[in-house]
């Protein structure tokens, strides 16, 4: 039974565990066996806490065996980047810095998810204080990427990938400040959610960017995705930043027709300088809508240059300003490339920081215009290269290594500038047997449209249900 | 054309900041700044007097599709 249980996706665990059928201490057990035995491989736990994971499981079972209702994720075990904060465990956020950190707030995402009943296994690797598209870590060292541990699994929620694609927990949460939950999830093969921003609250999540941070799941379905979607989003009043708008039912929306629903193909910047195998998955993701019955139109999008650029600006002032004290007194407790693209932040002029701030509303307000109003999800590339080999992006790499690293994050970054929310779907591999994903992208707060179209593309092909060769029995 | 150098970075750090920039990090850092600093003259010239940063959760909230939609 136990090999059976990592067969099980979020949304199918849950139920099973819900109905009394399985329980959720063997499945805790069984995700604590595959976590133990692919640590040598993947290093995709900074923390693994199996003692507390199985004494919450064995309380999940004695409610559900005494007739509760546990929530919609009983029972199932999940673990998330060491980032998002629980009262008196440690939290590293992949840094030495902060490694014996321990919070005295619990977030809010970690608490609904509790509440719902999930299982929480530890903290997850990551790029040392999130900064960082590869997914590497000069302090605990690399994770990897379960189709080929010789490639890097993204960032900078590198763990949350992993552990996802190998098929060790059933969902993760990761953060996303200009792509670290859909690149990883691009790297990793595996579904990667960003909501619009203010969607889900940020209370307990360690900042590096307080305008754009977001956090979401990584999943291997996007049904799996919506339901704990429904479970952290919605206003919180310890974020008074969260939006107080409803939340839709994302995971009633997965089975919707897509019939008629109008996919925007953006005929700049996102298709521009693709791998061929990207460009040939794309196209192949086309067809498959296209077979639905959505209607598939070329969209002109605005630039992206500029839009790249203002968001670097205003990412690196506030990381900056949160970090300067420590880039003052403890320099070398840094990795040097993060600790250089912090610094970046210190020789920002406050207007430049204001200017890109203030001029947020009219991109965004141009690029609806220009996009949403004449298609109602745009389709694009998640990256337009698959996962790089981790000795091409270490720092001792040279200049190549800076040209690659902002190729892998240059289709998500403008997205996190402009708050829109983010799906990115696995639609292919490439010759070597490494993931490709697709990126779809909505109106502010249209998450649930989001989840209609992928999951609509999930219902239509397998490349979600592909296994590591790493993770079968 | 932006004039960050890898010593005015440096000075920056020193006045300013009041730390000793790590040897190796200030020429890599102006040639990130260099181009960041074009960038945002060029895009100022976009701003109005009586533009501010939360007209971006405002457009938002605005753009956001109807809620018999969702």
């Amino acid at each position: 039974m136990s090999d059976q249980l990592a067969t099980f996706d979020l949304c199918g665990l849950a139920d099973k565990i819900g109905a009394g059928e399985v329980s959720a201490e063997d499945a805790t057990a069984a995700t604590i066996a595959r976590a133990e035995k692919l640590q040598p491989t993947l290093n995709a736990f900074i923390r693994l806490e199996a003692d507390t994971a199985l004494a919450a499981a064995r309380r999940i079972d004695q409610r559900i065996a005494q007739g509760e209702d546990v929530g919609p994720l009983a029972g199932v075990p999940l673990a998330h980047k060491d980032m998002f904060y629980r009262a008196g465990m440690p939290t590293s956020c992949g840094s030495k810095i902060r490694a014996d950190f321990v919070p005295d707030t619990t977030s809010t995402a970690l608490a609904r998810l509790a509440n719902a009943g999930a299982i929480d296994l530890g903290g997850l690797n990551m790029s040392e204080f999130a900064v960082g598209p590869i997914g590497n870590n000069v302090h605990y060292g690399d994770c990897h990427n379960p189709w080929n541990p010789e490639h890097a699994p993204g960032g900078s929620s590198s763990g949350s990938g992993a552990t996802v694609a190998a098929r060790i927990v059933y969902g993760a949460l990761g953060s996303d400040t200009g792509g670290s939950i859909r690149i990883p999830s691009a790297m990793s093969g595996v579904v990667g959610f960003k909501p619009t921003q203010n969607r889900v609250s940020r209370y307990g999540l360690m900042p590096l960017s307080f305008s754009f941070d977001t956090s979401g799941p990584l999943t291997r379905t996007v049904r799996d995705a919506a339901r704990i979607l429904d479970v952290i989003a919605g206003h919180d009043p310890k974020d008074p930043t969260s939006s107080r708008r409803p939340v839709p039912g994302n995971e009633a929306a997965c089975g919707k027709a897509v019939k008629g629903v109008r996919i925007g193909v953006p005929t700049s910047y996102f298709y521009d300088d693709l791998d061929t195998e990207v460009a040939a998955a794309l196209d192949a993701a086309q067809r498959v809508f296209a077979e639905q019955g959505a209607e598939l139109l070329p969209v002109e999008v605005p630039s992206h240059d500029e839009i790249n650029l203002i968001w670097a600006v205003a990412l690196a002032a506030e990381a900056a300003t949160i970090h300067r004290k420590w880039l003052r007194e403890r320099p070398d407790d840094y990795g040097p490339m993060v600790r250089r693209r912090i610094e970046f932040g210190l020789y920002q002029p406050a207007t430049r920081y204001l200017e890109a701030q203030t001029l947020r509303e009219k991109y965004l307000r141009e690029y609806c215009a220009a996009a949403f109003a004449v298609c109602d999800v745009l389709l694009t590339p998640t990256m337009p290269v698959t996962a790089p080999r981790l000795d091409e992006v270490d720092v001792s790499a040279g200049k190549g290594m800076t040209e690659l690293v902002m190729k892998v994050s240059r289709n998500t970054r403008p997205i996190s500038y402009l708050g829109l929310p983010a799906l990115s779907v696995p639609c292919g591999f490439n010759k070597a047997g490494l993931p490709i994903a697709l990126q779809l992208i909505g109106r502010p707060f249209a998450e649930a449209q989001l989840c209609t179209v992928g999951h609509a593309y999930q219902q239509a092909t397998d490349w979600h249900t592909r296994v590591p060769a790493l993770a079968q029995n | 054309m932006s004039d960050i150098t890898g010593g005015f970075v440096a000075m920056m750090a020193r006045v300013w900041h009041r730390f000793a920039l790590p040897a190796d990090d200030a020429e890599p850092l102006a040639g990130m700044l260099a181009p960041m600093d074009d960038a945002g003259e060029l895009v100022a010239e976009a701003l109005r007097f009586d533009m501010e940063p939360s007209d971006f959760d405002r457009a938002l909230e605005e753009l956001a599709p109807p809620a018999d939609e969702t």
